[in-house]
């Protein structure tokens, strides 16, 4: 069935309205051969002539034939076509399915083509696969389900950012986000989220598509599949095709509901209060003995630690998260139209609180043949999401640092029971209950297009696209909170926009002929005009009456802002593809794109891509070995390019205004000048096979991949003199070069019983090819990130602790120059960010009514900078800042043998190696390997058990179908990793300060429920 | 072909409306917030924002600045949570320190704006621009440039010399770093260029410069070199004018409205144009973050009434949350950047006169600062005890302004007052990044 909703050339046209003075009428009916069920929609054509008919819901049809003319063809995809002589004015065709026919039709750019000749490496998941899954973003659903792809989530937080890979990160100051394509509109991957949340991605754009309302994605990954995006295309494509409805069908209404719980695998621990005092005490005197001072004359700053209490701030971070998913869908179609419309409501709360998200969609699919030959149609999706942000990471006034940085010995409220607030950090209950950050989103991302059928082989369609993504932003301090306590309330507001419209005009042709159809054409052109713009308004009021009063308007400070930019994208684009015998296919395609972007002398790139197919299963010699049943060969070259994520006036030398003294604007250089800047260039090998043995029951997909993407954007580091700190240049390269291997097995299939497998597996390397300098970032100020020539990105630069002197505690560092002195330049790379490996497996089992399904997700040789740790084991340093419970394991005594160096806060002589200085603080400044982690794990994902209500019982209720399930997501984790959860990345604003683990959300444990009915 | 009208019908629907569009056209965007660098001063109005654009880059890197001058040394310490003040505090400063890196930054933008402005001017010619206007800009142009030198200089050492502003990256190279002296003779080319072009000083004018500040900085650097006689010249024209008085009340000059007769040239913040420099010195409970605290030993120091005096209304809190009030709009922001005040160019006066042995004139300005401050006067002494008496007092008296590391390193006593005996690290380093984007500059040694 999904094949007919996959096809996109339904031959439906050619009603010629000819009159005839000499003809006979001719009814018939078609029905399918095995099941002799009508078959709706079958081309019914005079054999001689152009004209004909196509059947009707009942599979019937009625035909006037002219008197010279004998014979009838009918024709249907996934059928093979039949010439009928007419004999009789009734007739009864029955048509045989085409088994050769009966494979797969997947969308491509611009078009559709048969897998079995697609020549690049595309992934393709149902999105029946994406359901049962605690998630409410479809991107972050696909994790483990496709090779070359990762995922995962930066956080636990519901809607929040996700991180997308295809094939590598592939750029450093461009995006790295691939193209996302919603049935043929561009849509925006820009967090819109303003509102700051300490370095955290805010949320996952792309989680306003209900992944019910999606009937298919498809992963584009190789040149010649995404050069036909052009600039687009290098980070790869998602394409993803919603349901639609199918003509001449009933309505098929459906109701659906899941409801899940979800609490926190593992939860952050603190140091109690003795074990506080005990360690600050011990730091005191180790430090004396340090200094040369007799440790017996120091004043403790806890004579008694014993006698302190320990407050309990963790317990109040965590809830039991509730999850509701409601859905209703209509699908149908009439003889001449189709529609699917989807409704549905999702409320998440996140595990850490008081964040949450809630999100409405409507969908509304509809497709009209208003002739024979002009067909129309629209896909329209609106959302309305509501989060309740909150600012964690890396701000010490966010929910979670405020719990986990006060000491423990420290009450909750002062005496007067007031909220109590120490050093840098907030009261985290004052911010449970007071903090009031909003964004309310409206999404609409719709599409209007019009078909006209020129000849059956020729069509033209054109299309207008819209994504509007606007956000409205409120968030409101009190003077409860510390952000609101100093300005007497402080409440900002922002309502923003991205907005993307695209039309495009494509041309398609496809056509076979010659003996038994040897040849066969598939080509394209077309053109695409799109515009993305991006602007917001924004106001901020300080100085409130009462904690009541929260709008802007009642403040005594306010004032505002503005922003807006814009560019535009000219594109041609071309391609065709030519298969002989089914064995030989041999395809191209060129694009070429002008961005307003670029300097005025680089503005237009061209992107031109090749492959082969060879279908040597086709072939003599090996099908009589009797072992393929289906054995492909394929490779692929091209290029790519990307222009995302730069400035829109990245290419102009500025002069800025806002630089603004004593009330009267002033201006000053912004930027350099860069005439010549434009994309960069994405070139990219693949070579797959594909081969399928024992029936089909085992099919294996390998691919291997090498692309190569120079002329980086890259914003080169200038001389400070210049008064720039850099200009953005096309310089650098970077190298992801990798194998991916997927295996799909049917382990058995009998009449009741089925069992297959799923097994997916990627490997990514990736290396900065060619750099200006050394780029450090990440961890505010900290440099711990590191892009270096030679290395992978997203890497971590950190003195590599070598051991622990039994002797003196002291930790001894690796002296890289051999210099005799531990500074800056010792500093080494310590592993990247990046996982090696990821894949998933996945099972499913169906016993008669019973369906249960298992998922493994798992991802190996990336690291973790645990900067929880980093802060809580201080050594003492930190006075406002208490102990993780790892720096009890300090040494302590002569022969003590552990990771943790003893406890001091002594500074003197910070270039020694195995001096104390260096312990916590010195040049190292516990820029340490030793909160460096390897964050490799394996997770199950996710358990199913469903159950569909045998139809005898649930017709009875008039319901054609029913399944209820139970699932668990995230429920066992495997990992050496001692921080609360290894799929983290608290720093994912910058795509270049991955895996920090920095008072993040964990990934939630779910349990849900769900119902789902059809009438 | 079985359907070439069809064919050529469909080519044409694609390619027509292209044909009648101009592509070039369509692609053009231009921002709305910024303009051309090619046009930015080419009138009266673009000239006066250009100069009110360096006022606003030497804003941007005063509070920084501070920093540098304070936590480094005795009178504050590191309290947060941020590593990148820890290394300002223990002295071990890498390469690649925040602040350091972020203060060489923005110096160097403030200049380039500077220069922009200097090479740009001169050729505006419009006639609502008048010389007099036109002059007074390009004084203060060359004064923003001087005092960006002076901080780079007394910070990080010789720099290099950058005069011009920058169009083409490609066109900075082969500057190489010039010594001490010769950078503070630019410094001084500047502002003898500048004290001509200023206008005299008017009554009210303390948040722009004119002549006096240019006097006030060249006394300051007269004194960093140790030219005693230029020093006391410069600061006695200065504190000749009437126009500048010591506040009676300390804590008055750093109370709004600000703008008193202390003040010779300090940065006005507003509303709109925000100066947060109070959060790092406000605990949490008030807003802040704490990251800067005052050392118990100035505490003790500015409670006690025969050193701190009126001075103690520097600090405010209980036990072990005092906090420093000298940037103490919580919530509006509106502190200004202290650049020059009247009591430093009395004890400027004060030490050069103490070095050329004028030991009565010394003591009077001395204990001008101090009566001020409501403590009794400093009576008698020979010269090293009041060069002494000078240098506690300027500990005090400017406890969170950007002097107390500077005089240290200047008198050569941050060995013995802060134990830094490795003179390297009396500069700050070079940025690791522009050691490696720039084949002209070299480190300074020891890093």
């Amino acid at each position: 069935m999904k094949l007919k909703l996959l096809q996109l050339f339904p031959l439906l046209m050619l009603l010629a309205a000819q009159a005839f003075s000499q003809h006979k009428t001719i009814t018939g009916k078609v029905v399918d051969q095995t099941d002799h069920q009508p078959v709706p929609g079958v081309s019914v054509r005079l054999h001689t002539k152009n004209s004909g008919t196509i059947t009707n819901a009942q599979g019937e049809f009625t035909l006037n034939l002219p008197d010279d003319e004998k014979s009838l063809d009918f024709s249907y995809i996934g059928y093979l076509s039949q010439s009928i002589k007419v004999t009789t004015n009734t007739i009864a065709v029955q048509l045989v399915p085409d088994l050769q026919q009966l494979s797969e039709v997947v969308v491509t750019g611009y078009g559709t083509q048969e897998r079995k000749f697609i020549s690049g490496s595309i992934s393709t998941i149902k999105g029946d696969q994406l359901k049962d899954i605690a998630g409410s973003s479809f991107n972050q659903l696909i994790q483990g389900k496709a090779t070359g792809v990762q995922v995962s989530s930066d956080s636990g937080v519901p809607g929040g950012g996700i991180t997308f890979r295809i094939r590598g990160n592939n750029s450093i100051n461009a995006s790295v986000e691939p193209l996302y394509v919603i049935d043929g509109v561009f849509v925006s991957s820009k967090d819109p989220i303003t509102t700051s949340l300490g370095n955290q991605a805010g949320s996952n754009p792309l989680s306003d598509i209900n992944p019910a309302d999606i009937e298919s994605l498809v992963i584009l990954k190789d040149a010649n599949s995404t050069a036909i995006y052009g600039s687009l295309g290098a980070n790869g494509v998602v394409l993803v095709t919603t349901k639609r409805g199918k003509l001449n069908t009933k309505a098929k209404i459906n109701l659906s509901t899941y409801q899940g719980w979800s609490d926190a695998n593992k939860k952050f621990k603190t140091a109690t209060g003795p074990q506080t005092a005990e360690l600050a005490n011990e730091a005191v005197i180790n430090t004396a003995k340090d200094r040369g001072t007799d440790p017996s004359t120091v004043v403790l700053p806890f004579p008694n630690p014993s006698a302190l209490p320990t407050y309990d701030r963790i317990s109040d971070l965590f809830r039991t998260a509730r999850t509701s998913n409601y859905e209703l869908s209509a699908q149908g179609g009439t003889a001449t139209s189709t529609y699917y419309t989807g409704l549905s409501y999702l409320k998440q709360e996140s595990i850490v609180k008081p964040s949450g998200f809630e999100r409405y969609t409507g969908r509304f699919n509809y497709d009209n043949n208003l002739t024979d030959k002009l067909k129309a149609g629209t896909s329209f999706n609106f959302t309305r999401t509501f989060r309740n942000v909150s600012s964690n990471d890396n701000n010490a006034t966010g929910v979670i640092n405020s719990a986990i940085f006060p000491r423990s010995y420290l009450p909750v409220y002062n005496a007067d029971g007031t909220f109590a607030r120490y050093g840098s950090f907030d009261n985290h209950i004052a911010l449970i209950e007071n903090l009031n950050n909003s964004a309310v989103g409206w999404r609409t991302i719709g599409n209007l297009f019009a078909e006209y059928t020129i000849s059956p082989d020729l069509k033209l369609k054109s299309s207008w696209s819209i994504d509007n993504n606007s956000l409205y932003e409120n968030n409101y301090s009190n003077t409860l909170i510390s952000a609101g306590i100093a300005s007497n309330g402080a409440a900002s507001s922002n309502e923003g926009k991205n907005l993307v419209l695209t039309n495009e005009q494509v041309l398609t042709y496809i056509k076979s002929f010659g003996t038994d159809k040897k040849h066969n054409i598939n080509a394209l052109i077309g053109n695409t005009l799109s515009t993305t713009l991006s602007q917001g308004t924004g106001a901020t009021g300080t100085g409130f009456a009462t904690n009541a009063l929260t709008a802007i308007t009642d403040a005594a400070i306010r004032s505002g802002s503005s922003y807006r930019s814009q560019n535009k994208l000219v594109s041609f684009f071309g391609k065709a593809s030519y298969t002989y015998n089914q064995k030989y296919t041999i395809d191209g395609s060129l694009r070429a794109d002008a961005s307003s972007k670029f300097g005025k002398n680089k503005q237009w790139g061209y992107f031109p891509s090749g492959g082969l197919t060879w279908r040597a299963g086709q072939e003599e010699f090996i099908s009589k070995l009797g072992i393929f049943d289906e054995l492909k060969f394929r490779a692929s070259a091209g290029l790519s390019g990307n222009q995302n994520g730069i400035g829109d006036y990245a290419a102009l030398g500025l002069w800025k205004a806002g630089y603004n003294y004593l009330e009267s604007a002033g201006t000053a250089p912004s930027q350099l000048a860069n005439p010549d800047l434009t994309w960069e260039t994405t070139r990219q090998i693949d070579i797959g096979t594909e081969f399928a043995v024992l029936k089909n029951r085992l099919s294996f997909t390998f691919d291997y991949y090498n692309k190569y993407t120079y002329n980086l954007l890259l914003n080169v580091p200038v001389p400070y003199r210049s008064g720039f700190n850099s200009q953005l240049q096309n310089f650098g390269s970077i190298r992801n070069k990798g194998l991916e291997l997927s295996i799909h097995s049917v382990n058995i299939e009998t009449k009741n019983f089925s069992w297959t497998t799923d097994f997916n597996v990627s490997q990514n390397t990736n290396r900065i090819e060619k750099l200006a300098s050394d780029i450090s970032l990440g961890a505010s100020g900290r440099n711990i990130s590191i892009l270096r020539e030679g290395y992978a990105v997203n890497s971590f630069q950190l003195y590599k602790q070598l051991y622990v002197d039994p002797n003196t505690g002291n930790a001894v560092y690796d002296d890289v120059n051999k210099d005799g002195q531990i500074n800056t330049a010792d500093r080494q790379i310590a592993g990247s960010a990046i996982p090696k490996y990821t894949g998933g497996l996945t099972n499913t089992l169906t016993y008669k009514n019973f369906d249960f399904n298992f998922f493994f997700y798992f991802q190996q040789g990336n690291k973790i900078m645990n900067m929880h740790d980093f802060f809580l084991v201080h050594g003492g340093t930190q006075n406002n800042i208490g102990f993780d419970p790892r720096q009890l394991d300090r040494w302590q005594k002569p022969g003590d043998i552990t990771d943790i160096p003893r406890l001091t806060t002594y500074s003197g002589d910070p270039t020694a190696n195995g001096g104390a200085a260096n312990n916590y603080g010195g040049n190292v400044a516990r820029l340490s390997t030793r909160y460096l982690e390897d964050g490799s794990f394996i997770r199950l994902k996710n358990v199913t058990l469903g159950y569909t209500i045998p139809s005898l019982i649930s017709q009875k209720w008039g319901i054609s179908k029913a399944r209820i399930y139970v699932s668990g997501t995230n429920l066992l984790t495997f990992t050496k990793y001692k921080g609360l959860d290894p799929e983290v990345s608290s720093q994912s604003g910058d795509q270049n300060t991955a895996g920090y683990d920095w008072a993040t959300v964990p990934q939630p444990r779910t349990i849900q429920a769900g119902l789902s009915v059809t009438f | 072909m079985k359907y070439p009208t069809q064919y050529t019908k469909a080519i044409y629907l694609l390619v027509l409306p292209l044909l009648f569009s101009s592509c070039k056209k369509y692609l053009e965007e231009i921002p709305n917030n910024a303009i051309p660098s090619t046009a930015a001063i080419t009138d009266a109005g673009t000239a006066r924002a250009a100069i009110l654009g360096t006022y606003n880059r030497l804003q941007n890197y005063t509070t920084d600045y501070i920093t540098l001058g304070t936590v480094t040394a005795d009178n504050v310490a590191f309290n947060g949570t941020l590593s990148e003040y820890l290394q300002l505090d223990q002295n071990a400063i890498p390469t690649d320190n925040v602040i350091t890196v972020g203060v060489y930054q923005k110096i160097y933008s403030t200049i380039n704006s500077a220069n922009s402005v200097i090479a740009g001017l001169p050729g505006v010619t419009d006639p609502l621009l008048q010389t007099a206007e036109k002059n007074r800009i390009l004084g203060e142009a060359y004064f923003i440039r001087a005092l960006g030198y002076f901080d780079l200089a007394r910070g990080w050492g010789g720099v290099q010399l950058q005069l011009t502003p920058t169009a083409n990256i490609n066109g900075i190279k082969g500057v190489k770093r010039s010594t001490l002296t010769q950078t503070y003779d630019q410094v001084l080319a500047d502002l003898i260029q500048s004290e001509q072009l200023l206008p005299a000083d008017d009554a009210i004018t303390r948040n722009r410069v004119q002549k006096s500040a240019v006097r006030g900085l060249r006394a300051r650097l007269a004194l960093y070199r140790e030219n005693w006689t230029d020093a006391a010249t410069y600061s006695t024209q200065v504190i000749a004018q009437s126009k500048f008085a010591l506040v009676n009340t300390y804590q008055s000059f750093f109370t709004a409205p600000y703008l008193s007769t202390e003040s010779v040239f300090e940065l006005t913040f507003s509303a709109n144009n925000q100066n947060n420099y109070w959060s790092l010195w406000y605990p949490s409970a008030l807003g802040g973050s704490y990251t800067l605290k005052p050392t118990a030993s100035l505490i003790s120091k500015l409670n006690d009434p025969g050193i701190g005096g009126t001075r103690k209304s520097l600090i405010a809190g209980t036990g072990s949350s005092v906090y420093g009030t000298l940037y103490n709009t919580a919530g509006t922001g509106t502190d200004p950047s202290y650049v020059l005040r009247i009591a430093e160019l009395y004890l400027i006066r004060a030490e050069a006169r103490a070095h050329l042995n004028e030991l009565d004139g010394a003591l009077a300005d001395l204990n001008a600062i101090r009566k001020r401050a409501g403590v009794s006067p400093f009576t008698s002494g020979n010269q090293e005890e009041i060069l002494q008496a000078i240098a506690d007092e300027n500990s005090v008296e400017f406890a969170f302004e950007a002097h107390r590391w500077f005089d240290l390193v200047r008198t050569k006593q941050a060995g013995k007052i802060l134990g830094l005996t490795n003179t390297n690290f009396w500069l700050f380093p070079i940025p690791y990044s522009d050691l490696l984007s720039d084949p002209d500059v070299v480190q300074n040694p020891g890093y």
